[in-house]
């Protein structure tokens, strides 16, 4: 395994039973993504690019094949050891930004923190941190329902950052949002991606976004077809 | 912030549906506290009652007379330590309506037997040594207004007065106290002598007796050989503890009272269901944010933990106010219900039971909801929305 | 341009036809209307059923005389020489060889056993005459023959052998020393005579030393109604300490006991529909949630507001309505005709049933609609002012 790869996919299988029927969604599927890196996955849907960000993020388990993380091996945790594994490890960015209606952005940031021994004062140091570098610190006590998607999704970023995850996995961060709030966006992931050295895998349909990337893999029917290296 | 803030504002993110759902529970213990005081009120009588004690009745019915003979027999037989005897006078004051617990009685032993009268020794003797004096209890003498000497005519709806009417002169000679704070002093006595020599009947005959016996574990030795001794007599009796006596009487009142509290406490329990279906409905509208807490790296347990602990509060907020509220009224009808319900107070006991039906509202109607927050599957959930 | 009704009923029909999505919680409404109706009804119909055993008793044709301050039968005294004079006094029918219509009765108290408790209850053993048991119009003998006179021969109301034990036809009964034989079954009707047992005056006075004397005088009434020949004989003779009323008056007075049933019941359920209009305000106002991109699509499409408020208030009392017919039912087959016993102005047991009557019904429908009317108004009120530019929000 080379010192460079943070995540190794060796022969994943990956199958559903639905009915009496069972969809294959992979088979002997192997991947590398190297630390550093800022990897688009794009394919059609069904092409099981979704279920692959699942697989990485340890929300979804492969039926076969091995997952190794920084040197570990993840695909056979428990269920509550890929809960502890998740909050150290991934940030997460959604497409429908999932925050949380009742709370402002700064306590939408700090959720994560809960998770982890900091004191009161070092979470919010942290929280503030996160949210100057989504450039929100002015909109800190502003409930997010109030906020435009941009905004919103400035303070997912906030959140998947603030614990200092060394992954960050987005779910087609910019399908709701504009043409200009989506370059915005991207730009910020890019910035997380070159000056905060944030490994980021990210799936979409758009081309565009894409484009952000260093590097981006088509998906078609569980297999890879295409790899562009764009930087 | 900490999981608490969030289980605060998780509840209170629909403030007018928290006030409903809290407002429906407090209605639901309000009324489950009030009408269970209410209850243990009517039975408290019962419990009351000395167990130890036993009262020797006419067995056709309590309210028919016995012969006066009879009292010196009962005194001879053995194990009877102390007895006396009592007849209803069916007293009240100025209005029929306002009827006063009065029984004429022989007064060395009545005093022996319920022990758990205290009156200061000078009105004792005051009271024995006066043939027209009566004994008042403490509470009957406040709500009357009566004091020691005052000159009180009490009417009966039984008895006439030899002199005509139905009216007798009193002369309020002692007051006495309960031996706790329990026992019920809303009655008086009087001498039998001073009743069976003026009222128009005549007749040396007496309403029942009340006696202990040397040691309670021979009771019911005792009261075989009381009703051997008076079989096919020209009076038979029948002898029971005073505890049984007096179940036996509030039995009377009948199936009503039971198909009462039946009714309130189906309908206590039916808003509870109606209550937990909305509490459980508001967590189910969730699933989504839980799906994302449980992406976060919270834990199943504590997502578990977290939803359990809000219906908990919610059960437990609206229960308190609706006990709280309970309570208040409870001690509010107290002075105006003192004469038909003494005992009006609401226990611990009864306030350990709602506690509890509170802590299971919140565990049933939370139980579901956190079962499935925890079992939820991310990636499902995430579809769904 | 549809018309108004047409647009209410339009939108009342899709907030019925969306009922399943929100079926717990519509549910929940339903059956926390039904509880409150029910609750009502049962009070109603207990009070109900103890005013009619009571009332239908009472007869204005036939006066009642007691002892002045009695109050009730059970406290009264009356001498054979009382009688006398009172079958002299004018007002009082005679039969047709001219004897006073008069019953002089005795009403003893003697223990049963209660079936519901396994405990000792109060019964009236009645001492009565032929005269007596005339003057109850509606007496029959539904099962065995009448008691004979001068023996210990007695009959049973129906009540009686309903809530106690022991009263079967040709069962003896002991009182005390003395063995008594039930020889026949009577009704009245269903009113409170059926808690009695019936016996030959005069035995009874034997058995239980009352010499010759009675409790209570009943005196069949020349005129219906008119006590005032009574009245008079009473008030100019001193020997005569009695009081007379009619039947009537006397059992209207003893039906007004468990009016605080009726009280109570009102009370309590008064309160409890607060309780239930909390969950039902919480149904309505999750239904217009649910529906609110439907309605603010409506009204772009140019439905009027009142329309969205007239459906949400139609759903609204649609759901309260099917709740109220619930508990009125399960009201009626729980309680209607459930026999009950409990101790009445005599000191005895009053044997009477539950009676659900049409009256009750329209109360506990009353009842219904009203927390179908408060509970749909205000959050009709919301959907009417809910701003159009919800229809093109993204689903939240």
């Amino acid at each position: 395994m080379s010192q460079e790869a943070l995540f190794e996919l060796k022969q994943v299988e990956k199958s559903f039973v639905k009915g009496k029927e069972t969809i294959s969604i992979f088979n002997d599927l192997n991947m590398t993504i190297d630390r550093g890196d800022f990897l688009a996955i794009m394919g059609p849907s069904g092409s099981g690019k979704t279920t692959l960000l699942n697989m990485l993020g340890g929300v979804d388990q492969p039926s076969g094949g091995e997952i190794w993380f920084d040197g570990a091996r993840m695909d056979n945790l428990s269920e509550s050891k890929l809960t502890q594994w998740r909050a150290h490890n991934i940030g997460f960015i959604f497409q429908f930004y999932n925050l949380m209606p009742m709370l402002n952005a700064a306590r939408n940031v700090e959720l994560p923190l809960l998770l982890t021994r900091l004191s009161r004062s070092q979470r919010k140091r942290s929280v503030e941190a996160a949210l100057a570098l989504v450039g929100l610190s002015d909109r800190a006590k502003h409930m997010t329902s109030e906020m435009s998607g941009g905004q919103q999704q400035r303070v997912a970023i906030a959140r998947a950052i603030v614990s200092d995850p060394k992954l960050i996995l987005c779910d087609e961060p910019t399908g709701d949002l504009d043409r200009t709030t989506a370059d915005e966006i991207l730009e910020m992931l890019q910035l997380l991606n070159r000056d905060h050295g944030k490994t980021i895998v990210m799936v979409t349909h758009d081309p565009a976004a894409a484009s952000y990337a260093r590097q981006t893999v088509h998906l078609d029917k569980g297999k890879f077809v295409h790899k562009e290296v764009l930087a | 912030m900490n999981d608490l803030y969030l289980i605060y504002k998780n509840m209170t993110r629909k403030p007018l549906r928290l006030f409903l759902t809290c407002f429906a529970i407090f209605i639901a213990f309000l009324i489950f506290s009030a009408v269970t005081t209410l209850k243990s009120a009517l039975d408290s009588g019962v419990d009351l009652a000395a167990d130890d004690r036993l009262v020797v009745v006419n067995s056709i019915n309590f309210t028919q007379p016995l012969p006066i003979a009879y009292y010196q027999k009962v005194a001879a037989i053995e194990g009877v330590k102390e007895v006396t005897h009592l007849n209803w006078f069916g007293g009240f004051y100025q209005d029929a309506k306002n009827q006063i617990i009065t029984m004429a009685v022989e007064p060395e032993s009545y005093l022996r037997v319920y022990n758990e009268v205290v009156v200061i020794p000078e009105q004792k003797s005051a009271w024995l040594q006066t043939r027209q004096g009566i004994l008042i209890g403490r509470k009957l003498a406040e709500t009357q207004g009566w004091k020691i000497g005052d000159k009180i005519p009490l009417s009966s709806n039984i008895f006439s007065h030899k002199d005509g009417g139905h009216s007798w002169e009193f002369v309020v000679s002692g007051i006495f106290d309960g031996v706790d704070e329990n026992y019920d002093t809303r009655y008086a006595v009087f001498h039998y002598k001073y009743f069976m020599e003026t009222q128009t009947f005549g007749g040396d005959w007496i309403g029942w007796m009340t006696l202990v016996t040397q040691d309670p574990s021979i009771n019911q030795q005792v009261a075989d050989v009381i009703d051997a001794t008076f079989a096919n007599s020209q009076a038979e009796t029948d002898t029971s503890t005073e505890k049984a006596f007096n179940k036996a009487f509030i039995e009377q009142i009948g199936n009503i009272g039971l198909i009462i509290f039946g009714v309130v406490f189906m309908a206590f329990f039916t808003i509870l269901i109606v209550v937990g279906n909305t509490m459980a409905l508001a967590v189910r509208e969730r699933t989504g944010e839980i799906a994302v807490l449980k992406t976060l790296g919270f834990s199943a347990p504590r997502v578990f933990g977290m939803v359990l602990v809000e219906s908990l509060l919610v059960a437990l907020i609206g229960g308190f106010l609706g006990l709280a509220m309970g309570w208040l009224i409870i001690e509010g009808a107290k002075s105006s219900m003192a004469q038909f319900l003494p005992n009006l107070a609401m226990g611990g006991d009864i306030v350990a039971q709602a506690v509890l039906y509170m802590i299971l509202l919140g565990l049933v109607t939370g139980l579901v909801p956190a079962y499935n927050a925890l079992r939820l599957n991310i990636i499902t959930a995430f579809n769904r929305s | 341009m549809t018309s108004l009704f047409a647009q209410i009923g339009t939108v009342a029909m899709m907030n019925i036809r969306s009922l399943p999505r929100r079926l717990w919680m519509s549910l929940a409404m339903v059956l926390a209307s039904a509880v409150v109706v029910a609750i009502l009804l049962a009070f109603l119909a207990m009070a109900k059923g103890f005013e009619s055993t009571m009332n239908s008793a009472g007869s204005d044709r036939v006066a009642v005389m007691m002892r002045e301050g009695s109050a009730a039968e059970i406290n009264s005294v009356i001498t054979r020489e009382q009688v006398n004079l009172i079958e002299e006094s004018p007002g009082i029918a005679r039969d047709t060889e001219g004897a006073p219509l008069v019953s002089p009765e005795l009403y003893v108290i003697v223990d049963g056993l209660k079936k519901s408790s396994a405990t000792k209850a109060n019964i009236p053993l009645r001492g009565i005459n032929t005269t007596g048991m005339a003057m109850r119009g509606n007496m029959q003998l539904v099962e065995g023959r009448m008691f004979t006179a001068g023996t210990n021969e007695l009959i049973v109301g129906t009540g009686v052998l309903r809530e106690f034990d022991g009263f079967a036809l040709g069962e003896e009964v002991r009182f005390g020393k003395n063995v008594w034989t039930v020889v026949g079954v009577f009704t009245t009707g269903g009113n409170v005579f059926e808690s009695e047992l019936w016996a030959d005056v005069k035995v009874i006075q034997s058995h239980y030393d009352r010499g010759s004397s009675y409790q209570t005088i009943r005196a069949q009434l020349e005129t219906p109604g008119d006590i005032s020949g009574l009245e008079k004989t009473i008030e100019l003779e001193p020997r005569l300490n009695l009081e007379v009323q009619t039947e009537s008056a006397y059992f209207a007075a003893q039906g007004k006991q468990l009016e605080y049933m009726a009280i109570f019941g009102r009370v309590i359920s008064a309160i409890m529909a607060l309780g239930a209009l909390a969950g039902a305000l919480n149904t309505m106002y999750t239904s217009v949630a649910d529906r609110a991109k439907e309605i603010a699509t409506l009204r772009t499409l140019g439905f009027s507001n009142l329309s969205a408020f007239c459906g949400t208030m139609i759903e609204a009392l649609v759901l309260s309505a099917a709740g109220g017919l619930l508990g009125s039912a399960a009201a009626f087959l729980f309680f209607d005709g459930l026999s009950a016993s409990t101790l009445g102005g005599s000191f005895t047991q009053v044997v009477f049933s539950f009676e659900m009557s049409p009256d009750l019904f329209a109360q506990g429908a009353q009842l219904a609609l009203l927390i179908g009317f408060t509970s749909g108004f205000f959050p009709a009120w919301r959907a009417a002012r809910l701003p159009v530019i919800v229809a093109f929000r993204a689903a939240t």
